[in-house]
């Protein structure tokens, strides 16, 4: 069956420490049994009434997977992380997508080089005892060129003072926390201008100066417990500082923040697949005729989870052409998910049209993979950036 | 004074458009509040940022592309999965000559091009000869790729570039979409040689028609602008022609290289004497023995610096020192590489049966022969493969090259 899944022959390239197979085996079997029971049971209400699967986040994270991709133990298993996470979304694409939103978390506190958040506070994040996200998707595509900041820091004694709203952050709770990168005014520029330099912090949003507000309805993420978050006057010091300058920050982890991604893809990809088979003794000889078979679109899920996987084992590689795959892997699981999701929809037809049917909802799911951010025409606006001919000016 | 017009401003973060002839009625402003008069404290309906994320907005009216007005655009348009047929990479003179073998063998055959420029067709050798023959930047241009592409019934994704083959799917990934292939064909030639002591930001690598029309550009019309210093390293083929051709035109060049004579591995000694005589009464120095450490910018010179302590400063530095076949199509596909796509010298098959290749990015026995002359025969013996017809054996031949140094020229058989 799938790669995704079962395949066990992915080990890291030689040389690295080789996390332990038996290890990460065993994480998949009980992240394999919390998807399939307790999250597939309320897979539903996490969809049409918006409820929030906390009790399977902390399950998860109890079972290893908000943690294999870093190194509290020893090495980071980016393989792992993202098969965990292609589980999750196997059954629940909005649940998988929170887990990205805690493992990027994950990945500033550890990289952040800041003791503050890397003692206790790593250690509670990555067993999942708290819980926490990532307001990313401004500042990423602002260095994109296709957005201009909405957070603004000001120099004060001790810190940052902090002011601006981010329309959508998801996974928050009035005891969760998210990454964020702010723009910080010229000191002695009272117009505001940027100084042309950004800090990275972790935002508490219990904390002072923080106010989570409601906002619309989302497709297939009700239940992520999405916000409009605002802060007023924000104070951050420098226990909260993940980086100061954020640029080189944010280019040493673009390709690990990315690559994570595709466990959501991936999984809703291999989610789709499997509803394909369970109808295919009773409607096959009609389905027959339809564009994207199952074991077609399998063995190209196959390729691209293997493909995926490769390129996991050095997630922090910064050359070029490793950025391009890294992007390109994205859009795929992206594309790939689109298709799967609606030819699932056409095999089952009216009963897979139903809203308390998983095949409409990962429709659904599979528009939100290839929307969020870095959203496939994001992904190739950048590729074709990183693959332009420099010449002199 | 008339009442100013109710105006518009639109969200930054979604988009959002607050009118302030309809106000916000769920946010408490009655129709008619101008925009200075929303409280700070007051949020977007959509997204919940502040009244700061708001910007002026003058709502334009979109003109809708239809089909018709696309296909005058050719090139900006995207792909959507349909069968794309026959897809070629690159649009240099295989590229185009592909696509022309192909049209030959059938008129019905869909073909698409993938190009990461602009795919006009023209002569790459043209380009190292332009100066002294006269010919203005304009007229190399033989004919716009809208007008090829049109001629020979051809998709064309130009600015497109080609990043990774998924074989099993039959799938070319671009970054305009995905295309389904019934055959690919990389003809997506080779690279100039990426040099760290040489950085691209400050050294011209001439290779292809944009960069040349972009280096023209800067150095400004012979005989208008005063003439500027053009520095080229390496004394090849492509850099002795280049300078040979800007020194015609007036300009001072300095040509450099490791070797201690230039087009050192293609003439004998007797001739590359014969080349510097022909050199001596030009604005042209060669200076042979120079390992280059650096290149600097200070203004608009360039500084080049030597390893033994020699500096040489001109207006522009030309990085002439070679090619190399891009790998990363070749690789996705899992085609075999020896210094380029290793190809069968008499079939030109690669290792996978719906995948060919053919002009600058072949290797045959693990060496690139990067001419024209065999392009059109290569092109011809593919097109037969893929429409199933028999075609008589490959035959490899070095053809003669012809060095098309203006002072004095040579042509050299292998």
């Amino acid at each position: 069956m799938a790669a995704v899944l079962t395949d066990s022959t992915l080990e890291p390239a030689a040389g690295q420490a080789t996390p332990s197979a038996a290890i990460r085996e065993s994480m998949l079997g009980k992240v394999r049994a919390i998807a399939g029971g307790d999250l597939a049971a309320m897979a539903d209400a996490i969809d049409r009434q918006g409820t929030y699967p906390k009790a399977v986040l902390k399950q998860l994270g109890a079972a290893g997977a908000l943690r294999a991709h870093l190194r509290l133990d020893g090495s980071h298993d980016y393989v792992a992380a993202i098969q965990a996470m292609a589980e999750v979304s196997r059954v629940c694409g909005a649940t998988g997508f929170m887990v990205w939103c805690h493992d990027a978390c994950g990945l500033y506190l550890e990289e952040s080089g800041n003791p503050a958040l890397m003692g206790q506070a790593l250690r509670d994040h990555a067993s999942g005892h708290t819980l926490g996200a990532t307001g990313l998707s401004n500042p990423m595509k602002t260095f994109a060129g296709i957005e201009t900041f909405l957070l603004h820091a000001r120099k004060v004694e001790g810190g940052y003072r902090v002011n601006g709203t981010l329309p959508w952050v998801s996974n928050l709770g009035p005891d969760h926390y998210f990454g964020a990168v702010a723009t910080v005014e010229s000191s002695d520029s009272a117009s505001g201008e940027a100084s042309g330099h950004e800090i990275m912090f972790i935002v508490r949003c219990d904390a002072e100066g923080v106010e989570l507000r409601n906002c619309p309805s989302f497709s297939a993420m009700e239940g992520t417990n999405t916000w409009a978050v605002r802060l007023t006057d924000h104070f951050i010091g420098a226990d909260a500082l993940v980086a100061d300058p954020a640029r080189p920050f944010i280019g040493r982890v673009r390709a690990a923040f990315v690559l994570l991604q595709c466990g959501m893809g991936l999984g809703v990809t291999q989610g789709a697949i499997d509803s394909m088979w369970d109808v295919e003794r009773a409607l096959g000889h009609v389905n027959e005729f339809l564009d994207e078979r199952p074991d077609e679109l399998q063995a190209e899920l196959d390729a691209l989870t293997e493909r995926t996987m490769r390129l996991a084992r050095t997630p922090f590689a910064t050359e070029t052409e490793y950025l391009i795959d890294v992007c390109d892997t994205r859009a795929h699981a992206a594309e790939l998910a689109l298709r799967a999701a609606q030819s699932a929809l056409l095999h089952h037809g009216a009963r897979g049209y139903l809203m308390s049917s998983a095949v409409q909802r990962r429709v659904r799911e599979s528009h939100f993979v290839a929307i969020v951010t870095p959203a496939i025409k994001h992904l190739r606006k950048e590729i074709a950036r990183l693959g332009a001919t420099v010449a002199p000016a | 004074m008339t009442a100013q017009a109710w105006r518009t401003f639109i969200c930054r973060a979604c988009g959002w458009i607050y009118d302030e002839a309809l106000g916000d009625a769920d946010g408490g402003l009655p129709p008619g509040t101008r925009f200075e008069d929303i409280p700070d404290d007051w949020a977007c309906p959509l997204c919940g940022v502040s009244k700061a994320d708001f910007e002026p907005c003058e709502p334009l009216p979109v003109l809708r592309r239809t089909s018709a007005t696309a296909a005058a655009s050719a090139g900006r348009t995207s792909v959507g999965r349909r069968d794309a047929g026959v897809v070629i990479v690159g649009a240099g003179r295989a590229g185009w000559q592909m696509a022309q073998s192909l049209r030959e063998h059938d008129a019905q055959l869909p073909i698409t091009i993938v190009t990461a420029c602009p795919g006009n067709v023209y002569d790459k050798p043209l380009l190292s000869v332009a100066l002294a023959k006269g010919i203005a930047p304009a007229s190399l241009v033989r004919e716009s790729s809208e007008q090829a592409a049109a001629r020979l019934g051809v998709k064309l994704l130009a600015r497109t570039q080609a990043i990774s083959v998924s074989v099993g799917a039959r799938a070319l990934r671009t970054t305009r979409g995905t295309l389904r292939y019934r055959h690919l064909v990389l003809a997506h030639g080779a690279d100039p040689i990426d040099l760290p002591n040489l950085p691209p930001a400050l050294c011209w690598r001439i290779n292809h028609l944009d960069a040349y029309l972009k280096f023209r550009d800067r150095l400004g019309e012979p005989g208008v602008q005063p003439a500027q210093r053009v520095l080229i390293v390496g004394a090849g083929l492509v850099g002795c022609e280049l300078a040979n051709d800007l020194a015609l035109a007036g300009h001072p060049v300095t040509l450099l290289d490791l070797c201690e004579r230039p087009l050192g591995s293609l003439l004998t000694e007797v001739q590359s004497n014969e080349l510097l005589a022909a050199w001596r009464d030009l604005p042209l120095t060669f200076v042979g023995g120079v390992d280059i450490t650096c290149v600097r910018a200070s203004g608009s010179t360039r500084t080049v610096s030597a390893q033994d302590g020699r500096r040489f400063e001109a207006e522009h530095v030309i990085s002439a020192v070679g090619l190399r076949t891009p790998s990363r199509l070749a690789l996705s596909a899992g085609l075999r590489w020896n210094n380029g796509i290793a190809v069968d010298p008499v079939t030109l098959h690669t290792n996978v049966a719906s995948i060919h290749a053919l002009g600058d990015c072949i290797s045959i026995g693990g060496e690139a022969l990067r001419f024209i002359e065999p392009i059109a025969r290569q092109a011809r013996q593919i097109a037969a493969t893929i429409c199933g017809e028999t075609s008589k054996p490959y035959v490899r031949a070095a053809p003669p090259v012809r060095v098309k140094t203006g002072s004095k020229g040579f042509t050299v058989v292998r």
